[in-house]
């Protein structure tokens, strides 16, 4: 099965000695809108750079649809970039920085034209042809970029944090029509950002990156539900982690492990020393099935934010955490700090991971 | 309050700035006007057009022979039209290779440097002892031109090292990503961002070189460059229709500057005046 991007143990280390991605491997496939996710200076920008062609890769090979592209120089990549500052052509017309790329390739004046006309209007942009690419504004310019980018036909796109420039109301707009725009065109996005909000709505996977290791490979839900690091556990959602030993299997698919809470059993082999609990997935009124965890604590601190009320928790081993309950719930009014409680956890919840 | 009194007095300050600036050229292009039997000085005896018609070889051969200028101002200015071409040239290639790193970039930037900074007198002189040793026989396209180019390309180099440094790299990578090569890239995208810092770059070495004297004073050889035929003339007597000659040359580099002005601002508006023009 030829993948249209695959990524074999890629990595990047800098003449200095200093590594920047290591042991990056990830299969896409045509059509997937796939996230690198992860703190600023985690290699996410520098891995999208090395599928662009715009860093060299020093270890692994970057294939895509079959070919070795690890050498390859960028023009001969069938990908195309988008860049956060747009990187418009400041020299050039709207409709000139579009067909640009057409041009150079020699295509025919008649298809030129046509390609970039149907292009420009697909973008809301033939009112703005013929006007200086730098004097419009950042969604308008985001615009120009993406109908530039996608005028080549590329079978990949590259988009380098290409709503970091924008703000929040025109983010959401541009990020629907990102989507819309995937769907309707059927290549493959490969995205680059550092805000959960936008990996997590827009992609089939997101890659979770941290100091230029992936974390994680996962869609987006089961990054909420099953993190498989503590580092995704801090970084995705909020996390309670609770460390223990390692107490072995317990039911099928499940493990246990001997916490100062008592013995926390949740998905996994047994082996794990640390046991993460997403903090919607306590219940502050218990329902005493079978087999349910109870933690018991204090309330330090609560606030509540619209239909949602962010507790913190402080448990029996000094230990605080994070519970996101209903605002509306009847119970939630009377949990203000210093309330004693017991929360409610069904195991299927639980993530155990290593540490 | 404060500006009442600190407005006017920068303003006199800025005016009398001008007039030292300008004043010896006024001096000068007024005394061009003197009269035939007038000298090179107050008062001027009779408003007159003679010394520019003296200059041009319009008017009758009188006891002042007529400026030898003619020829070494065109050897001037194709020798700073040469070093243009040669410094720009080298000044883009270098200020694009000094964009990156790379070993010995450090000292190779002050050896560049250091071709504006050494006193012209002294490489003019050590030029001379060196194509003398050789066996080089001097000449203004010669070992002229060369000391011009060592002079001028700093400059240049200088003003695209900074049109550079505010380039923003991206522009030439999604360029490159969208299936241009390199060397497209660089004519259709980089060359006409650059392009207004090598406009200045130009102006610079053309100037520079076409006023060059210490460096060209012992490598010229026997044909004389503008600047050592004027400096010639002083040694027999100063007539009127030298100043003439100085009006005549400010008014040409006077043209040059407009005629840069000129592009740089045909090309900082063109963009905004494409109307999806189309070529081929």
């Amino acid at each position: 099965m030829l993948h249209d991007l695959e990524l074999i143990s890629v990595g990047k280390t800098y003449p200095d000695g200093t590594v920047a991605v290591s042991d990056f491997d990830l299969q896409v496939e045509k059509g997937e809108f796939v996230a690198f996710l992860g703190p600023s200076g985690c290699g996410k920008s520098t891995t999208l750079r090395m599928i662009a062609g715009f860093e060299d890769i020093t270890n692994g090979e970057l294939m895509m649809m079959g070919h070795n592209m690890t050498h390859v120089p960028p023009e001969k990549r069938p990908t195309s970039m988008i860049f956060q500052n747009y990187a418009l052509f400041p020299h050039m017309s709207v409709r000139d920085n579009v067909a640009f790329g057409l041009d150079i390739k020699g295509t025919p004046k008649a298809e030129r034209d046509r390609k970039v006309d149907r292009i420009l209007d697909m973008f809301d942009l033939d009112a703005y042809a013929d006007r200086k690419a730098d004097k419009l504004s950042g969604g308008q310019r985001q615009r120009i970029a993406l109908a530039r980018g996608l005028v080549v036909e590329p079978e990949i796109l590259l988009l380098d944090e290409p709503l970091g420039a924008l703000d929040a109301n025109l983010r959401r707009i541009i990020q629907n029509e990102l989507k819309l725009l995937q769907r309707e065109l059927g290549i493959t996005f490969i995205f680059v950002t550092h805000a959960q909000s936008e990996a997590l709505g827009l992609s089939d996977r997101v890659v979770v990156m941290s100091n230029g290791v992936v974390e994680q490979i996962s869609p987006p839900r089961e990054l909420y539900r099953r993190p498989a690091t503590p580092f995704v556990a801090d970084f995705i959602g909020s996390n309670a982690v609770i460390e223990g030993t390692p107490l072995g299997a317990g039911a099928a698919g499940m493990g246990r492990v001997d916490t100062p809470l008592g013995v926390i059993e949740g998905v996994g082999t047994g082996s794990e020393k640390l046991a993460a609990i997403p903090a919607e997935a306590f219940r502050i009124a218990p329902l005493n099935t079978p087999g349910e965890l109870h933690l018991a604590g204090t309330v330090s601190h609560r606030q509540l934010v619209g239909a949602v009320g962010h507790l913190r928790v402080r448990l029996a081993n000094d230990q605080e955490i994070a519970v996101e309950v209903h605002a509306d719930r009847p119970e939630v009014k009377a949990l203000v700090p210093g309330t004693p409680l017991t929360l409610g956890v069904d195991p299927q919840a639980v993530t155990l991971i290593h540490a | 309050m404060e500006s009442r009194i600190l407005r006017p007095t920068l303003a006199i300050y800025s005016g009398i700035f001008l007039l030292f600036l300008y004043g010896p050229m006024i001096v000068l292009a007024i005394l061009s006007f003197q009269s035939a039997d007038g000298g090179p000085q107050f008062p001027i005896r009779e408003w007159s057009t003679y010394w520019y018609q003296h200059l041009l070889g319009l008017a009758e051969t009188s006891r002042v022979s007529q400026l030898p200028v003619g020829d070494s101002l065109i050897r001037s200015i194709i020798l700073a039209f040469m070093t243009t071409v040669v410094s720009t040239i080298l000044g883009v290639m270098s200020a694009e290779a000094f964009r990156t790193k790379f070993k010995g970039s450090g000292p190779a930037f002050y050896l560049i440097i250091l071709g504006m900074m050494v006193p012209g007198v002294l490489v003019g002189l050590g030029m001379a002892l060196l194509s003398n040793t050789l066996g080089i026989s001097r000449a203004w396209f010669g070992t002229s031109f060369v000391l011009h180019v060592v002079y001028t390309y700093p400059f240049a180099f200088l003003v695209l090292l900074a049109i550079f440094n505010r380039f923003d790299r991206t522009v030439e990578e999604a360029s490159m990503s969208l299936g241009v090569s390199p060397a497209q890239t660089f004519r259709r995208v980089t060359f006409p961002i650059i392009f207004p810092g090598v406009l200045s770059a130009m102006l610079f070495s053309f100037t520079l070189s076409y006023d060059e004297f210490s460096r060209t004073l012992f490598t010229a050889g026997r044909e004389l460059t503008l600047p050592l035929a004027i400096y010639g003339t002083f040694s027999v007597e100063i007539y009127p229709n030298l100043f003439a000659f100085g009006v005549l040359t400010t008014l040409f580099s006077f043209t040059l500057l407009v005629i840069y002005g000129l592009l740089m601002k045909r090309f900082t508006s063109k963009a905004s005046r494409f109307k999806g023009q189309e070529e081929g």
